[in-house]
């Protein structure tokens, strides 16, 4: 009886103070502790961060299901882009999605106000350098959808490009949305049907081939 | 009659006056140049190439008075720079080869009172330190907070230390007097078994060591393989704190795939140049590590600069870009299934309700535990948007007992979120 209980004792002490060993993650948290099966944790599936596969981009000319056709033009084709219209006919949702992208992706510099005064150059201020142009006021008014589009694919002076982040649909969305507040943010006036993406795409390259 | 005339002249004195006055207002502003609205017009036209202290677009502004040769010029080149590249100012020509040909923004409405309040604007800017004393300001509050929580278990434990100490020295004393007692009535007393051998004493101990030890043999299995708090040190000190927190960037800015992909991603180097090409350095509140050690800000960012291979002070790229191998924290085993996008996207579930503060945390440790109950708790609790979410429309009986008041609000659960094979298969 006694000798039973006594290495059950043992066994639990020394059971608990390995398996407390175990999951120990040093001072501060630094060690992440022990897994039980670290092949069902560290997937195959990938493999971060080596040469071969880390900062690829995808393969030239493959277009993603149900996206919109790609932007042929190049960083400095700015005369044929300058003529670029917005493919997308825009609802009250769309707008709205033009508004929540353009305030996650462009408003932390030029505003969510588009007063070119977002918290990153807070009146020069802040972090940033450089004071983000306003939209309101200034040389963007003048500026076309196609220019404003061009301009987040690529970017301009400091401004880096953002097609890493926002999708062709999702620019033209915000395009949308920085047109629609310049000629004063009124709501669309329900258009009709919203042409099926692709074709509209289809559609305003031709106007752009028609330029050269 | 008098009086009205004298009216009428004191009123068109008061106007001279004050005609007078706009004047010499005007004539001392012409001569000396003000720089607050120099402030006002530097932002308004020069700010979004140039800086008083930093290269971006165009060059840096300091000293630029002290470049050009000639006044005359330089307010000349500030209007229309073509012409006086055209004229083959040998000054000119560099500059505008120096920055890759790119011409510069005429601005011919700005007169020469304007320009003059420009340049005594970066005049005075010129002659503040480079940062300011922004760093000293902020610096006092991120420093001193590293322990303030978490001695309590201590202090219990040594109250109930104190506390069987007297109790065992109570016992003592009341088996010492029954003992007298019993003696002073002639009692005979049995010779007390030392508590070592007393069967009672080893029983409650065997159990109590059990008892411990299983506690700790449980917990310790349970906990193995779970990572909740796991704060590893990062290749570049990159605090969420400052991005997220002070300077208001929203999540998705960098990880912006959370709600269109399986994955949140780790930002690419170029989504990180988006604004440091231009952000060169950090003038903060002081960065600690949870160490304590003091972070150099403006180095972390040469690191970023090194790994992908941008030279800050050509303002380009000249060598290949590496990787940042940043420690993955959080992670689930290969066997769950879960997506972010339909959490962020479909759930509309704030980043910040699996993640913690992300937003204050300089350095980020792992919030949840990622267990199994961790996930189901949520499912059973969080009530979906349920209406207007093209996500579940599909839920045809759910939006006809909704309809009808059957239910008030539709669960996770309820959709399902709870079956096994939803996350894993």
């Amino acid at each position: 009886m006694k000798r039973t209980s006594n290495i059950l004792i043992v066994a639990a002490l020394a059971g608990g103070a390995f398996l407390a060993s175990c999951g120990n993650k040093g001072p501060h948290h630094r060690n992440p502790g022990k897994i039980y099966a670290p092949d069902m944790y560290e997937s195959r599936a990938y493999e971060f961060y080596s040469a071969r596969l880390a900062s690829m981009k995808p393969v030239e000319g493959t277009v993603k299901r149900g996206a919109m056709l790609p932007y042929h033009l190049k960083a400095e084709d700015t005369a044929q882009a300058n003529l670029g219209r917005n493919p997308l006919v825009l609802d009250k949702a769309g707008l709205d999605e033009g508004k929540r992208l353009y305030d996650i992706y462009c408003g932390v510099c030029h505003g969510q106000k588009l007063d070119g005064n977002g918290p990153l150059y807070k009146g020069g201020d802040g972090p940033y350098p450089a004071a983000p142009p306003a939209f309101l006021t200034g040389k963007v008014l003048g500026y076309t959808e196609g220019r404003i589009f061009h301009v987040i694919t690529y970017g301009f002076n400091v401004m880096g490009s953002y097609a890493s982040q926002l999708d062709i649909e999702q620019r033209w969305k915000v395009v949308g949305y920085i047109k629609n507040m310049q000629n004063g943010g009124k709501a669309p006036e329900a258009p009709a049907t919203a042409a099926p993406v692709a074709d509209s795409a289809t559609a305003a390259a031709p106007v752009v081939a028609a330029a050269k | 009659m008098y009086r009205r005339v004298s009216i009428r002249l004191r009123k068109q004195f008061v106007s001279v006056l004050i005609l007078c006055a706009g004047l010499v207002c005007s004539i001392s502003n012409a001569q000396a140049a003000d720089p607050g609205a120099g402030k006002t017009l530097f932002q308004q036209n020069c700010a979004s190439c140039h800086n008083v202290h930093k290269k971006l677009t165009g060059p840096a502004l300091a000293g630029v008075e002290s470049r050009w040769a000639d006044k005359a010029l330089l307010h000349k080149w500030i209007r229309n720079s073509a012409s006086v590249i055209a004229s083959g100012d040998k000054y000119a020509v560099d500059l505008f080869n120096a920055y890759n040909k790119l011409p510069m923004t005429n601005f011919p409405s700005l007169t020469d009172a304007d320009i003059d309040n420009i340049l005594a604007f970066v005049q005075q800017e010129e002659s503040k330190p480079v940062g300011g004393d922004k760093a000293a300001a902020g610096g006092g509050a991120a420093g001193a907070d590293g322990k303030d929580s978490g001695n309590n278990s201590l202090l219990f434990g040594i109250i109930t230390l104190i506390l069987a100490i007297v109790a065992v020295i109570l016992m003592q004393i009341n088996s010492n007097l029954n003992k007298l007692a019993s003696e002073k009535e002639g009692h005979d007393t049995i010779e007390p078994v030392p508590f070592y051998k007393n069967k009672v004493y080893i029983a409650l101990c065997i159990l109590v060591l059990f008892i411990v030890g299983g506690y700790y043999t449980i917990q310790g299995a349970i906990n193995l393989g779970r990572q909740d708090g796991y704060m590893p040190e990062q290749p570049i000190f990159y605090s969420h704190k400052v991005h997220a927190g002070i300077n208001q960037i929203n999540c998705l800015y960098c990880h912006s795939s959370a709600e269109k992909s399986k994955h949140a991603m780790i930002p690419s180097e170029n989504v990180c140049m988006n604004c440091h090409k231009a952000v060169t350095e950090y003038t903060g509140p002081d960065l600690f590590t949870a160490e304590g050690k003091k972070v150099n800000g403006t180095a972390e960012i040469q690191k970023l600069y090194d790994h992908i291979g941008w030279d800050k002070d050509a303002g380009r790229y000249t060598k290949p870009a590496q990787p940042i191998e940043w420690k993955k924290i959080h992670s689930l085993p290969d066997h769950v299934y879960f997506n972010h996008s339909q959490h962020v996207s479909a759930g509309k579930v704030q980043c910040q309700t699996c993640h913690g503060n992300i937003q204050d945390m300089d350095e980020v440790k792992q919030f949840a535990d990622l267990s199994m109950g961790w996930c189901v708790n949520c499912h059973r609790t969080t009530k979906v948007q349920f209406a207007e979410n093209n996500y579940y429309s599909i839920f045809e009986k759910l939006h006809n007992d909704v309809k009808s008041g059957k239910v008030d609000s539709v669960t996770v659960e309820m959709l399902g979120g709870t079956e096994c094979q939803k996350c894993h298969y």
